[in-house]
């Protein structure tokens, strides 16, 4: 089971790399919902052997709030609002594209000092749970659309949920579903906001100012 | 002193039998794609015959530069394949560092294919040259993280220490690192070969063409060894990257054959697929596109030394 936890936790920082390269808003929350699918299957392979109900409630529910329910509230509110489909990012994709790699390099570096109770299946989860982190932050900071900005925070969360998946006979079930719970309202929120912030833009001062230099 | 000429010959020969096969299936793919039945899986080699036996035009602009070309580009192709393994078939001429001279056979050809379009005086040849120069620098970059990663990984700096048949790397040691590398190479046989993300083969438009333009104004039998030698380009490209995909050996060697066979018709089709659903990428986004190769063959790096 470790080579398929390996090759999810490979998968999980690949879809984040392909989410800092990506374009089109579409695309992202596209690889978003994968990565969230492959993320909803690490509970299944950590514990492959001894499958209690708790594994099982947290990969259904994480397969069925960020796999589906997320997306379908994101796409939903880039089409009600009629978003502009293309990202511009802060810097451009090259640059963001090397910085991510020197996340990534940058979050194995830690690991290698970071000692934590209890002994992974994988040591690949935490350097992975970080890079993912890290690189969910750097699109939350570098993207100028608010639906991209979410989309770092809950890619963001993903790599929190990796990491705490690493500590997961540590921590009680609860709080996994807390989190999860969170994120839904989160997202549900944001959503409004983006709604609202949009209908503002229409009316916003730079359009007026157009008018006004017309007329006058 | 025999058996090494025995050896060099079949390998050269299963390269050249197999090199247009390989263009002949992915036409196939997507003609399917198309919903037509397609040529002939033989019609590659219908068409270099067909140019073999034709005279070629020269420019009167051109040196000759232009008219040694294309033996250039496939003699080398040639020489880089003696390196590259192929199923049971092992590289004649592998030793230590072998992947280096396979990037500067790489390097020649390309040179000489960016200075026999220049050489023509057209400016559609020259933008296509800019063009190669430019993906191919970043295709290189791309090239090298991914054999570091793979010297890294199997202790050796030769290829078929790498992918041969005696010590192919394993899964269950380097898989993640693998993943990342397989990935990334594909992205560099996309790239190297110009099929579709990057450039289309199919396409003559000279603004947005990047490898047919360069051939342009090749004609005849030059014509043929240009596509001879673009044709073995990706068959090897290809027989990397199967040995990384499918490592496994079975001990009997025409089982072994067959898998590896069975694994260059696969990526053929692969191709033929990501053609067939994908569009081509905006120029300026090519660039991203072969970073992304690279940063993936730098996270397989990175993770191939975490592992050691």
């Amino acid at each position: 089971m470790t080579a398929w936890i390996d090759a999810s936790c490979i998968l999980i920082v690949f879809f984040a790399l392909a989410m800092l390269a990506t374009h089109r808003l579409i695309g992202v929350i596209q690889l978003f919902a994968a990565q969230a699918f492959v993320l909803g299957f690490v509970p299944f392979f950590l514990h492959a052997h001894d499958l209690s109900g708790r594994d099982i409630t947290l990969a259904l529910g994480t397969l069925v709030l960020k796999a589906g329910l997320v997306p379908y509230i994101l796409f939903w509110a880039i089409r009600r609002v009629s978003m502009r489909s293309e990202i511009k990012p802060i810097i451009g994709v090259g640059a963001s594209l090397i910085f991510g790699a020197l996340l990534i390099a940058g979050a194995f570096w830690v690991s290698l000092s970071l000692k934590l109770p209890g002994k992974p299946l994988s040591d690949l989860i935490l350097p992975c749970s970080l890079a993912t982190v890290l690189l969910g932050f750097m699109i939350m900071v570098t993207r100028t659309l608010a639906v991209a900005q979410v989309l770092g925070y809950l890619m963001m969360e993903n790599g929190i949920f990796l990491f705490g998946l690493s500590l997961f006979d540590a921590m009680p079930v609860i709080m996994e579903m807390g989190i999860l719970l969170d994120i839904f309202v989160a997202v549900f929120i944001m959503a409004i906001v983006v709604n609202h912030i949009n209908e503002a833009f229409e009316r916003s001062p730079g359009s007026n100012r157009g008018k006004m230099g017309e007329s006058g | 002193m025999l058996m090494m000429v025995f050896d060099v010959c079949s390998h050269g020969l299963l390269v050249l039998v197999l090199a247009p096969l390989f263009v002949g299936v992915i036409a196939r793919v997507k003609a399917r794609f198309a919903g037509r039945t397609g040529p002939s899986l033989l019609q590659p080699f219908f068409d270099l015959r067909r140019l073999f036996f034709k005279n070629s035009v020269y420019s009167r602009t051109t040196t000759w530069v232009f008219r040694a070309a294309p033996l250039v580009v496939f003699a080398a192709m040639l020489a880089l394949s003696l390196l590259v393994p192929l199923g049971i078939s092992r590289a004649p001429a592998a030793f230590t560092g072998d992947i280096l001279w396979l990037a500067a056979m790489l390097g020649l050809a390309r040179f000489f294919m960016i200075t026999a379009a220049l050489d023509t005086g057209f400016s559609m040849e020259g933008m296509g040259a800019s063009r190669e120069a430019f993906f191919a620098c970043l295709g290189e970059l791309a090239l090298f993280m991914n054999f570091i990663t793979l010297a890294l990984l199997a202790h050796g700096f030769s290829l078929s220490g790498m992918i041969g048949v005696d010590a192919p790397l394993s899964w269950e040691h380097a898989g993640p690192a693998l993943l990342l590398v397989a990935a990334s190479l594909f992205i560099v046989l996309l790239a190297e070969n110009c099929r579709i993300p990057v450039d289309d083969p199919d396409t003559h438009l000279e603004l947005t063409m990047i490898h047919e333009v360069m051939i342009l104004e090749h004609s005849g039998i030059d014509l043929a060894y240009m596509l001879y030698g673009a044709a073995v380009k990706l068959l090897l490209f290809a027989a990397i990257l199967v040995p990384l995909v499918i490592p496994f050996r079975t001990g009997y060697p025409p089982v072994d054959m067959g898998i590896f066979l069975g694994g260059v018709t696969g990526m053929a089709v692969l191709v033929g697929v990501v053609e067939s659903v994908m569009a081509r990428l905006r120029l300026n986004r090519v660039r991203n596109f072969l970073l992304i190769a690279f940063v993936l063959a730098f996270f397989a790096f990175i993770v191939g030394l975490w592992r050691m």
